[in-house]
């Protein structure tokens, strides 16, 4: 999806943002405009319009579970990231990593399967599985992220009069920032995808009508709610590719 | 200014600085040197504690290092490295305002000190002042180095091997400007180098290490006549040895007055320096080997001389160009006296 991103200058790339979020918001608003166009194409399907309830509740549902979901897997990965490349959390960076890895390879339907019976239904579980699951990107880019600042960079602040936490608050995080803003940008497209597998334990999501058209052979109701998560997925990878560039400092994006 | 304790580093059961004991006076600009591991980086390090020393002590302007916050300590200390020690994500002011900001200075004063400084390095053009250091050459990138060591006017500056990373010519360059800055400045610099030509150029004294200890320190024409031992003398290098000793003498130690004439007449002088209505030298007449005293060498900015070159270049540029004498010019190109022969062999007038 970020092919066009990348062959495309900026100012288009700025173009595809603004264009990609007006059919989003359009579709969100007005998919009930669209009814006779599913009509015309599925005629057998009665009916072809998914209307249990509205897209906009859906949309804002499902940015919620991917806000709040993302928010605490970057908290937490930030943090294990930080205490791993600090010296006294130095000779725990093998363990966050394979906990941070298994995280990521357990399957999220697995873990809802392991969640669902001690959480119940709905919002939690599917919480729970979504933080997992988006943990891994961002460990390993704040890891990596302040693993590319180099150590004559560090003594220089030191040398300079620094403090530990200047040298974190000045140098090491605004120069590790775009690599960890890497990390959270693959972290939460994961999220906008995976977030529609919480409706299979009832969690309300942009995945709901997915569900009911797969469970009721409802095609329409597919297309509907897939054609959403796919827009929400690209426009928020196109901002977060703009977010990154303000942070290529030495590079072309913030010489200009 | 600064004094050397009996200072120890052990790693282990490695020493890698022993028991090295040395006064940098006010003002003095002492170079520390040796092969690869001699220990002169860990030394260099020990006076602003980015490294602790495992025994002896250090004194700065009288007071023992240990006895301050090491962050504190530092703000008061001027550091400089290659220039990739330049934050990346910072334009070239907010880099030299390092530690004024830290210190929390008035943003005017702050800014009032940048712009004395970037005059100070000539680097008051082109927008230099906005761009990032991806942006500057390798010579510019190392001025605003230096220029960030100085922004809080600390009273000793540490530099280790500050020049490694640039090229020759640019190196050569930033020598020259070090030197004049730190004449004008008077600060006490202490500078890590493993290049013998920089130390005799830069030095008012040498100290000379080898496996941790302190095999000489001197003032740099001591080390070159009287050296402590072989280790030193080959250090030095046995080659061209008066040709080092040249290269920390300057032209304006050893220049003498000029012969001058308005017309092609000979003067009584067998070295005269024909010159126009502003005294710029045109011509030499005479002064040549091996031909008569008349003959007649039109001045070609190639062999002239100014006060602050080394006599090893004035050398080098008369053996060039064949002639027994240099004008002196000053910056206006205006004849100031002449270097010849016998200021080469070390007469002075």
């Amino acid at each position: 999806m970020s092919i066009g991103a990348l062959t495309h200058p900026p100012s288009s790339r700025r173009f595809l943002l603004i264009a990609h979020s007006a059919l989003l918001i359009a579709l969100v608003l007005g998919m009930e405009q669209l009814a006779p166009m599913f009509r015309a194409l599925f005629p057998d399907q009665d009916p072809a319009m998914y209307q249990r309830e509205s897209f906009l509740n859906l949309t804002l549902a499902h940015l919620a579970l991917v806000l709040l979901s993302s928010l605490i897997s970057v908290s937490v990965g930030v943090a294990a990231g930080l205490f791993v490349t600090r010296p006294a959390g130095r000779e725990f960076e093998p363990l966050v990593s394979t906990l941070a890895a298994i995280g990521q390879t357990f399957p999220p339907a697995a873990v809802l399967a392991i969640v669902v019976p001690i959480a119940g239904f709905g919002f939690v579980p599917t919480l729970v599985a979504l933080v997992l699951y988006g943990l891994l990107p961002v460990v390993q880019n704040t890891v990596a992220g302040l693993g590319t600042v180099p150590s004559q960079t560090l003594e220089a602040a030191r040398g300079n009069g620094m403090s530990t936490w200047q040298i974190l608050w000045h140098i090491e995080l605004p120069l590790a920032m775009r690599v960890i803003i890497a990390g959270v940008r693959v972290s939460v497209i994961i999220n906008i995808g995976t977030a529609t597998i919480g409706s299979t334990v009832g969690a309300t999501t942009l995945g709901t009508p997915i569900i009911a058209g797969l469970v009721g052979n409802n095609l329409p109701y597919v297309i509907q709610g897939a054609i959403l998560v796919g827009l929400l997925a690209i426009v928020t990878d196109l901002a977060f590719e703009r977010l990154e560039r303000r942070f290529s400092f030495g590079e072309e994006g913030n010489a200009a | 200014m600064i004094e050397l304790q009996g200072l120890t580093k052990c790693y282990g059961d490695t020493r890698v600085v022993d028991d090295i004991s040395l006064t940098v006076e006010q003002g003095e600009f002492c170079v520390l040197i040796g092969p690869s591991g001699c220990g002169k980086s860990t030394t260099l390090k020990m006076i602003n504690r980015l490294i602790a020393h495992s025994g002896g002590k250090v004194l700065v302007g009288g007071d023992d290092v240990t006895t301050l916050p090491p962050e504190r300590l530092r703000r008061r200390i001027g550091y400089a490295i290659q220039s990739i020690g330049l934050f990346p994500h910072w334009r070239v002011a907010d880099n030299i305002a390092t530690v004024p900001r830290l210190l929390k200075w008035p943003a005017s004063r702050i800014a009032e000190r940048v712009d004395e400084l970037l005059a100070l390095f000539q680097l008051d053009t082109d927008g230099l002042h906005d761009k990032y250091p991806h942006q500057l050459s390798g010579g510019q990138a190392q001025r605003v180095g230096v220029a960030r060591a100085l922004a809080a006017d600390p009273d000793v500056l540490l530099m280790d091997e500050p020049f490694g990373a640039v090229d020759p010519l640019t190196r050569d360059a930033l020598q020259v400007e070090l030197s004049r800055v730190h004449r004008q400045t008077g600060k006490t610099i202490v500078f890590v180098t493993h290049d013998m030509d920089e130390a005799l150029r830069l030095a008012s004294r040498v100290a000379l290490l080898n496996g941790g200890q302190l095999v000489q320190y001197d003032r740099p024409a001591e080390l070159l006549v009287a050296p402590a031992n072989d280790f030193v003398r080959d250090f030095i290098g046995r080659a061209d040895l008066g040709l080092k000793l040249l290269s920390r003498r300057r032209v304006e130690e050893y220049s003498r007055a000029a012969q001058r004439t308005r017309n092609n007449a000979l003067a009584s002088a067998s070295i005269t320096w024909q010159v126009d209505a502003d005294d710029r030298p045109m011509a030499l007449l005479g002064g040549r080997l091996g031909e008569p005293d008349t003959a007649r060498t039109v001045v070609t900015p190639e062999w002239t001389a100014t006060p602050d070159m080394s006599m090893k270049e004035a050398l080098s540029r008369m053996v060039w160009f064949r002639v027994t004498a240099l004008p002196v010019l000053d910056s206006e190109g205006r004849l100031l006296g002449e270097v010849t022969m016998s200021g080469v062999m070390g007469h002075r007038p």
